[in-house]
């Protein structure tokens, strides 16, 4: 590919990178139109897309949270400390 | 040998925010769920010598955790004066107080596990078990707490492109799973 193609056109793996930031907000408007335009000739990579964005609202649906940190940190010790007196 | 082992050490890691979520749409109070889920731990370690290997750690905490919950209602429930609580659990045949003490790991799969099973969150959760454990925690940090690409690469020490291929490969990984199990 010439300087300027590969200035306009992604090939998939770029495409792909591109898709899953724009899952996370992190691609900006001149990538998502290189994207549009990969898309618009690569079935592959639309029906990756289709699927990665599929995915994205799932994972929106589903409301998953993380316990906070500090609560983990605070589990482990306390299963450290009776495991061991288990043990004993 | 048993086909399944426990370790408690790696409980924590592994299992709380499955636990979690589990208990959130149960309880929908975040200080009662850490408080039960607490109590599971401990409750789970008193009675690791009844754990036979032949469910899952997860099944088997989860099934400690459903009492847990049960109780936690029944306790709400003699506060408001709503009910008669028996504090004794077990009939007399058996040694332990505490039905918990007592949960062997074979259970009955009712109609009522089945649906549980299809709950979407925990499904996701289920399927990251199957990828790396810290590459799971990557994708989890990122997508569920919504940490930005910079914090995890110093948390993690990694660049973003390293960043963007764990998450492209989780988010594929993700994707196979959840079409397997969960369409």
């Amino acid at each position: 590919m010439g300087k300027k193609s590969k200035f306009l056109f992604f090939d998939c793996s770029q495409a792909a990178t591109c898709c899953d930031k724009s899952q996370y907000e992190e691609a900006n408007l001149f990538q998502k139109a290189k994207l549009m335009l990969h898309l618009a000739f690569c079935k592959t990579c639309r029906k990756f897309s289709a699927r990665n964005s599929r995915l994205t609202s799932l994972l929106k649906e589903s409301k998953l949270e993380k316990c906070p940190e500090e609560k983990k940190k605070q589990w482990r010790e306390e299963i450290k400390k009776e495991f061991a007196e288990e043990g004993n | 040998m048993p086909a399944h082992t426990l370790d408690p050490n790696k409980w924590v890691d592994k299992y709380s925010d499955y636990l979690f979520n589990y208990t959130i749409v149960r309880v929908n109070n975040r200080e009662v769920a850490n408080d039960l889920i607490s109590e599971t731990f401990l409750a789970a370690l008193k009675s690791a010598k009844n754990f036979k290997g032949e469910a899952s750690e997860r099944t088997w905490l989860i099934s400690i955790l459903k009492r847990k919950i049960i109780d936690y209602y029944r306790k709400i429930n003699s506060r408001k004066g709503k009910a008669e609580v028996k504090i004794k659990y077990s009939d007399d045949y058996n040694e332990g107080e505490w039905l918990e003490e007592q949960v062997a790991d074979q259970f009955d799969k009712t109609a009522e596990d089945e649906m549980e099973n299809t709950e979407l969150g925990l499904a996701i959760l289920e399927c990251l078990d199957g990828i790396n454990e810290k590459h799971a925690e990557i994708f989890k940090r990122k997508t569920i707490d919504g940490v930005d690409t910079d914090a995890i690469c110093n948390e993690f020490n990694i660049t973003p492109s390293n960043l963007w291929v764990i998450i492209h490969r989780a988010r594929t990984a993700l994707a196979a799973c959840l079409e397997k199990n969960w369409f």
